[in-house]
């Protein structure tokens, strides 16, 4: 990795898989045979993963999807990404019941008691990963894109189940 | 919904075209494969009580008996695609094969995009071209949540798209058009209309093609689609590269459609262009549509 170029010049720059596979497994669990099927491209201070197959020599905006944003400490996972990865996750991920799945994904923040470290977490509903969320001592901030929400519920007293 | 008249002979039952003219469109969607089997997708409906119904002619393609289906929790963490029912057409006809390098020359959305990576298994490469730097958001963002990996954005002028390094194996061309066919998502596109609004696309709509034909190997597939019903930018538009490639014809079981016209204004057109095929919204429910299906011809090296 050479960072200093890449972050002056707006291009995408290989990235070996390992600077991946070691942040995710340190973070996450994730093994790094989760990510052997990619290749991996930084720009600027963000991440990208795409498939692995020809890649034309052109001018490129975005190659596969922007999985990392390195810019600030701790680096911080996409939503998209973790919903590709996080399956894999073995810690610092967080398993919501139903009324609060709803309200991680309204973008919501909730009071969540969990073992997991302070930082980013995997969150899941019901086996399936809904995304990220920032986790630290029992309040878990949901870091759901905006585009990505679901409508507050004005009854939320309602049926609230994600299924 | 004057301007349709020039359509009067030109289409059938002219009258329950002009009726469904106000009528809004059912909402549908596509099953993102990427992300879940359609089996799955399906149970989770019935439990949710959601009713749907499977298109006739794509089995990954729905009818949703709700509105506002793009705020369902499905669509969100990208299960399903929020897309009407003839945008699913011009990826079929292209026919994406995994391993393959596909360019989709003007593809913001990204609907048809992520469908041709989802028709690809996420493998091989697409390259979703868009020009414009504020239509390449809302590219990106769908093919994040729908968990695309095989695509990679380029913003090139597509009339002067770089010739090298490689060819490609298919091109498919969904052009900026009038948009007389999506009147029904909401009126007004057709109090836009003029003919010299179509001939000004017509030329865009020629020089894109003739570009997706030089990006495309020798015996390589170029679709070319439309949602307006505008000749000037359906058979016109074709018949200027038909020295370049030979149309094959188009036959969707399940889809009511027409052949494309071989005569306009007076004029006699070739009469290969009746191998194009045109959807009007009151034969299947839906909006309009124009697809061409070409073959690039082999003594173009």
């Amino acid at each position: 990795m050479s960072p200093d170029s890449s972050r002056s010049r707006n291009i995408f720059e290989p990235l070996d898989c390992s600077f991946v596979a070691d942040l995710w497994g340190e973070r996450f669990g994730i093994p790094p045979s989760a990510f052997s099927g990619y290749v991996f491209f930084r720009k600027a201070n963000s991440v990208w993963a795409a498939n692995k197959s020809i890649l034309p020599r052109l001018s490129y905006e975005a190659i596969g999807m922007r999985i990392m944003n390195l810019k600030d400490r701790p680096w911080k996972p996409t939503t998209s990404a973790l919903q590709l990865f996080g399956q894999y996750a073995t810690k610092n991920l967080i398993h919501l019941d139903s009324t609060d799945a709803r309200a991680f994904m309204e973008g919501r923040t909730l009071a969540v008691e969990s073992d997991a470290k302070s930082g980013y977490v995997v969150v899941f509903y019901g086996g399936e990963v809904l995304g990220c969320g920032l986790y630290s001592r029992g309040v878990l901030t949901s870091q759901i894109p905006k585009e990505r929400r679901l409508a507050s519920a004005e009854h939320s007293s309602e049926d609230l189940s994600l299924r | 919904m004057e301007w349709l008249e020039r359509y009067r002979d030109m289409i059938p039952d002219f009258e329950g075209f002009r009726e469904v003219q106000s009528q809004a469109l059912p909402s549908t969607c596509r099953i993102n494969t990427l992300k879940i089997d359609k089996r799955s997708l399906l149970d989770r409906f019935c439990e949710s009580g959601i009713d749907y119904q499977s298109f006739a002619w794509y089995p990954l393609g729905l009818k949703l008996n709700l509105e506002g289906p793009g705020k369902l929790v499905e669509n969100l963490l990208g299960y399903i695609h929020i897309q009407e029912e003839l945008s699913m057409l011009p990826p079929l006809l292209l026919d994406p094969q995994p391993g393959e390098l596909i360019l989709d020359l003007c593809a913001s959305p990204g609907s048809k995009t992520c469908q041709i990576s989802q028709m690809m298994k996420n493998q091989g490469r697409v390259i979703a071209n868009e020009p414009s730097l504020g239509r390449v958001a809302p590219l990106r963002s769908n093919c994040d949540r729908l968990g695309v990996m095989n695509v990679a954005i380029t913003r090139y002028d597509g009339r002067r798209f770089p010739s090298r390094p490689v060819q490609f194996d298919r091109v498919l061309v969904d052009a900026p058009c009038s948009s007389e066919g999506r009147e029904r998502r909401g009126p007004g596109v057709l109090c836009k209309s003029s003919s010299k609004r179509s001939m000004d696309l017509h030329r865009l709509q020629v020089d894109l093609l003739r570009s997706a034909i030089r990006l495309v190997k020798p015996g390589g597939i170029v679709v070319y689609s439309t949602c307006t019903y505008a000749p000037e930018e359906n058979e016109l538009v074709v018949e200027k590269v038909l020295d370049l490639a030979r149309l094959e014809e188009i036959s969707i079981p399940g889809l009511a459609a027409c052949p494309g016209i071989t005569g306009w204004s007076g004029k006699d057109l070739n009469r290969e262009l009746c191998k194009t095929a045109r959807y009007y919204p009151h034969l299947n429910d839906t909006g309009g549509f124009f697809v061409a299906r070409l073959v690039k011809k082999q003594e173009h090296l």
